[in-house]
Parts: structure tokens; C-alpha cells; sequence
């Protein structure tokens, strides 16, 4: 009986040993880290429509006759999904805000708005994170 | 009596000061123009004047218009017709005569040695012509005269108008107790039913009579005779006691003594004086106690002694709604820019403000007075002055010509130094150019515009010109804009 208890202690430990072993052998020797990556964006222009992902007849002066312009995105790279926020100012009075997904890991987006004749004069739209931080700020006019 | 008490206590030094200078010009108007003939039509304007008001508030209309328009006329044709005698009148020697200086009325005037000289004269048939002027200014009417300014006596008389003297043939002027001017050359009369025996000299002495209200005196040299004229009359002098009672009449003197008659003229003075006092009275109550005539104003609200450190940022209003009573008189003659409401600040912390508007807080005019003022508070609020850094946009307008884009547009400055409420600038986030027109821009790339700051309480650093530079290309077909 005894001699069943002592084998199965010794089992025991040489099971216990074998499992221990690596995560000794991790702490004396850690893994490298990777490179944090920071969402970077890569374009923004203002833009009459897209196609296909790419921007259409940009520029900073756009005929309300057109009916609709587009704020285009491009992000390069992009670490993790995320959500970002173009936010379209008519003469510094907020008039809408778009929310638009990224994904991992480049990814191009876009937010449009419908022109109407009040719409003419000076717009700009800020590009912002979920924290706040401005992308960048994009400026245009609306005219005949 | 107790309205009585409540009228005397309300009324101010200044209504009495008021009331007493306005007397003051009166008298002093009567005292420069009295026995003038502008003062005479004067008091005839001024009667006018009572006519139409008295037959406007009577109803009727068309002789209030009629003496209206007849008074406009007469008050100018008082100052062309009379102007010699106004000139006279305002034409003092300094200003302290005007101001202060009563004229003595007594004449002292020898007129007993002129009457004995004149007929010693015409006995001696020496010609002579003196002129007694009356009110009415001779300078446009007599001509040619020299300057004398000599004593009167009996002698002088006898050497201006002795045989062969140089001035013998022409007037002495005797103003009081000086011969003024000789050789004077009067204007003759046109008149055909003088006697023939009458030459030049009496011809001469009818023609300023009819002309002036002068007194002349003729001494005919062929017959010794004297006469004198007077209006449109020449009659014949017997001696020379009635020649003195002629003139002295001409010359309104009494037959009082010179103190008697200076205390006659002080009685007279302090007459007028007082007379001018009711008038002035009257006026000032007309004017000041009519309460009968309520009128509203809007009047922009000023707001004064606002702390240095702060700026003004809103104000609930912008003006006042007065409602006033007074006099109908002074209500016509109220103007917007004698009331102001003004409200101090000097109490006022950052932020919102708000000021009850008292009747301390509204200026007006003398005898009018506040009924009612709306809003009865306002709200003030003010802002801590601040700086800041703020981007240039350009407001394009109109629209760009067919197949062609506009792109790399940048501004020079790209942001200015706004200064402002600090709870202002905190909304503003751009500064916007004028309208820049899309289809008038320039091919060589570049243009200027103006800045435009609302709201105009902003203000540009004083480093700024307020003027930007554009820059821009246009292309046929539009590049993307990378980064």
C-alpha cells in the first residue's frame, strides 16, 4: 500500500514538473513586442461623388445644382475596427454628423450630404476619433 | 392754497434763473429799440402773433393761416425796411453798453441859444438849415456831409453859415448839445404847390421831411424869414420862442427839470423791467405747467461706466419705450436727441446683468416728465475680453465656368487674431471673407478679400489689416487632393 502511495506521488510530481517546465523557461526567455500601430488617415477630399472607392471630381467649390457632395476617407492602416465621425459645419453652426466604421486593416469611407438651395455658402467638415482628436478639417463652398 | 404750496415748492433755482435772464432780454430789447419804428412794428408783429393763436384756438382757420403768413412777411419786412435802424441800434461802442448800459433819454439839447441864433441870423440875413433828426436814421437820405462834433453855442452857429463859408450853403445836423455834421446835402422835394418865393434851401428842408422824421429848420436869406419843416408841413416861425417850443416838441423834453426827468425815466425802466417779468412769467407757465399733453419715444438705451476689464456681450434691449407729459408746447419742440436713457454699469459683474431703469436713469428736458418706461428692467451681459487665433475661409459665391474645377486653395494669413468676449469667440471657429465671385476670379492664381467678422463686436488684432490673400488654381479637370 504504501508502495502505491509512493508511485503515485511520483506521478504526480513528474506531471506537475512536465507542465511547470515551459512557463519557467517563457519568464527566463520573453517573446519580442510587436510595433503599436496608430490609426493614420492616409486621404481626405472633398468630392462631387465616389466610385468604385475613389473620389469623384474633388475640389472646393461645388455647385448646389449638383445635388450632393461627398466627404471621402481614406485610413491606412487601420490596428482594430473603430468608429469614426465626420462632422459637417454650415457657417460654423453644426448641421450634421456621420458615423462610419473602419475595419482592419486599411479601409476607405465616405459621408455625403443632400444639397439644397439653403445650403449655399461656406462649409467645412472635421474629421474626429471617438476621443475627440481632429483628423483634419476639410473646407468648401456651396454656390450657384 | 394747498396747490399753491405744492406749485411754489416745485418750482427750481433753474426756472428762476430761467425766468429772470429771459426778463433780463427783454428788458434789454425794449430799452435798445424803444422810439424806434422797428420796435413800434415790433409790438405790431407780436400782436399778430396773439391774433393768430387766439383765432387758432378759436377755430378759425382761415384767419389763423392769413395772420400767420401776414406775420412771416412783416417779420421780414422789418428787418430789410428797418434795417439802418437796427444796425443803429446793435451798432454800440462795446459790448458793456449793450449788455448793461441804460441810454439817458434827457436831451440837453441848447435849444433856447439855437432859437436866439437862428433869428439873430434872419435878421442878419445869413441863410442857414439845421436838421433835428427824429428816430429814424439819416444816413441813407442825407449825403455829403463833413463831420463836425462841435460844441452848440451862438457863435458856432453864426461862423458855419456866415457869407462865403465853406460849408454855408448846406445843413448842420444837431444831435444834444453837438453840431455832428455840416454842408450836408438833403435830398429836394418834388413837390409843385411850394411857393415860388421858396428856393433850393426850403425845397431842401421839405424834401428830408417828407423823407425822415427829422425837424428842419430854414432860414431864408433874401426875406430874413425863419420856418420850419416838419412831415409834409413847412409853416412859418414868428420868433424865437415858438422856434424853441417846436424843437423842444420835436425833441420830446419836458418841461420838467433834468432830475425830475431822470426819475421819470427810472419809474419807466423799472415799469418795463417788471412788465417783462409778467410777460417772461407768463411764458415760462405756458410753456412749463401745461401738463396736458402725453407723448411716447423710443430712445436708444446708453450704457455708461461699464467696467474697463469687460466687454459688453448682450444686451436683452436696445432701446426704451418713454412714455412723457408736459406742456403741449414743449412736446412739439421735443426732439429725440434731448432725451436719452442712460443706464450705469458701473456695478455690473461678469456674466448676466440685470438693471431696473429708474427715473434717475432718464435724462430730459426741463419741464417734462416721465409717466411711464418700458421695459421697466433690462438685462446686461458682459464678458471678459479675449484673444484668439482663428482660421480664414473664403465664402466663394456665384459660379464657375463650364468643365472647370477650383482646387489647392490656400489663404494668406490662414488664421488672424480675433479679439472679443471671451463666451463670443468661444462659438466662432472661423472667420469668413467677403463674397469672393467664382466667375470674375483672375487666371494668374491670386486675389484679395476682406475679412468679415461676425458678430461685429469681434475685432481683428490691431496687426491685421483685415485683408487675405488668395491663392488658387483652376484646372480642366479636378485633382485629387492627397496627402
Amino acid at each position: 500500500m504504501k508502495l502505491i502511495a509512493y508511485l503515485l506521488s511520483t506521478f504526480l510530481f513528474i506531471i506537475c514538473a512536465f507542465h511547470l517546465a515551459p512557463a519557467q523557461a517563457g519568464q527566463e526567455k520573453p517573446a519580442k513586442a510587436a510595433p503599436v500601430e496608430h490609426l493614420h488617415l492616409k486621404q481626405a477630399v472633398m468630392c462631387q461623388h465616389v466610385e468604385n472607392l475613389n473620389p469623384v471630381n474633388p475640389g472646393v467649390v461645388f455647385s448646389v445644382s449638383s445635388g450632393q457632395v461627398c466627404c471621402y476617407t481614406s485610413f491606412d492602416p487601420v490596428p482594430r475596427h473603430t468608429v469614426i465621425y465626420d462632422r459637417w459645419y454650415h457657417r460654423d453652426e453644426l448641421s450634421t454628423q456621420t458615423r462610419l466604421r473602419l475595419y482592419p486593416k486599411k479601409w476607405s469611407t465616405y459621408s455625403v450630404i443632400q444639397l439644397r438651395e439653403t445650403d449655399k455658402g461656406p462649409w467645412r467638415v472635421e474629421i474626429i476619433d471617438q476621443s475627440g482628436h481632429v483628423f483634419d478639417v476639410l473646407r468648401f463652398s456651396i454656390t450657384d | 392754497m394747498g396747490g399753491f404750496l405744492t406749485f411754489i415748492s416745485s418750482i427750481r433755482w433753474q426756472d428762476i434763473v430761467d425766468v429772470l435772464i429771459n426778463s433780463y432780454i427783454l428788458l434789454r430789447v425794449y430799452i435798445l429799440f424803444q422810439g424806434t419804428n422797428a420796435f413800434r412794428v415790433l409790438v405790431g408783429i407780436t400782436s399778430l402773433w396773439l391774433a393768430q393763436e387766439l383765432a387758432a384756438s378759436l377755430g378759425l382757420i382761415l384767419t389763423s393761416w392769413a395772420i400767420r403768413g401776414i406775420t412771416a412777411a412783416a417779420a421780414i419786412i422789418i428787418i430789410v425796411v428797418f434795417r439802418n435802424e437796427i444796425r443803429s441800434v446793435l451798432q454800440v461802442r462795446n459790448i458793456k453798453a449793450f449788455l448793461w448800459g441804460f441810454p439817458s433819454r434827457v436831451q440837453h439839447t441848447p435849444v433856447d441859444i439855437i432859437a436866439d441864433s437862428v433869428f439873430q441870423m434872419a435878421n442878419k440875413r445869413i441863410g442857414a438849415l439845421l436838421v433835428f433828426p427824429g428816430n429814424q436814421d439819416l444816413g441813407e437820405v442825407i449825403h455829403g456831409g463833413i463831420p463836425w462834433n462841435g460844441q452848440v453855442s451862438n457863435e458856432m452857429l453864426m461862423s458855419i453859415f456866415w457869407h462865403n463859408g465853406p460849408v454855408h450853403d448846406g445843413a448842420a445836423i444837431v444831435k444834444g448839445e453837438q453840431i455832428v455834421e455840416v454842408g450836408a446835402i438833403l435830398p429836394l422835394t418834388r413837390r409843385h404847390d411850394l411857393p415860388s418865393q421858396y428856393g433850393t434851401r426850403h425845397r431842401a428842408a421839405v424834401g428830408l421831411a417828407e423823407e425822415a422824421d427829422a425837424l428842419v429848420v430854414v432860414v431864408s436869406e433874401e426875406r430874413g424869414k425863419v420856418s420850419v419843416a416838419k412831415d409834409r408841413n413847412l409853416v412859418r416861425v414868428a420868433d424865437s420862442r415858438a422856434l424853441s417850443q417846436l424843437i423842444k416838441k420835436h425833441l420830446k423834453m419836458p418841461e420838467i427839470s433834468p432830475a425830475s426827468q431822470r426819475k421819470r425815466e427810472m419809474l419807466k425802466l423799472v415799469g418795463a423791467g417788471f412788465v417783462s417779468f409778467l410777460i417772461i412769467s407768463g411764458i415760462w407757465l405756458a410753456f412749463t405747467r401745461g401738463q396736458d399733453t402725453i407723448i411716447a419715444l423710443n430712445v436708444p438705451i446708453e450704457y455708461v461706466h461699464r467696467p474697463a476689464s469687460y466687454d459688453i456681450l448682450d444686451t436683452s434691449v436696445d432701446e426704451a419705450r418713454l412714455q412723457l407729459f408736459g406742456s403741449s408746447a414743449l412736446m412739439r419742440s421735443l426732439s429725440p436727441e434731448q432725451v436719452a436713457v442712460r443706464v450705469d454699469l458701473s456695478k455690473a459683474t461678469k456674466g448676466r446683468n440685470i438693471f431696473a431703469i429708474t427715473q434717475d436713469d432718464v435724462i430730459l428736458p426741463p419741464g417734462i416728465a416721465l409717466n411711464r418706461i418700458k421695459p421697466s428692467t433690462i438685462e446686461v451681459t458682459l464678458d471678459t475680453p479675449t484673444t484668439r487665433k482663428i482660421p480664414v475661409q473664403v465664402d466663394w459665391t456665384g459660379r464657375l465656368p463650364e468643365n472647370v474645377g477650383l482646387v489647392d486653395v490656400s489663404v494668406t494669413p490662414a488664421s488672424v487674431d480675433v479679439t472679443g468676449g471671451s463666451a463670443t469667440l468661444a462659438k466662432v471657429e472661423t472667420v469668413y471673407t467677403c463674397p469672393v465671385r467664382l466667375d470674375k476670379l483672375p487666371p494668374s492664381g491670386t486675389t484679395s478679400a476682406e475679412i468679415v467678422l461676425s458678430p461685429p463686436s469681434l475685432k481683428l488684432s490691431a496687426s491685421s489689416t483685415g485683408l487675405v490673400t488668395i491663392h488658387y488654381r483652376l484646372v480642366k479637370s479636378p485633382i485629387p487632393r492627397n496627402r
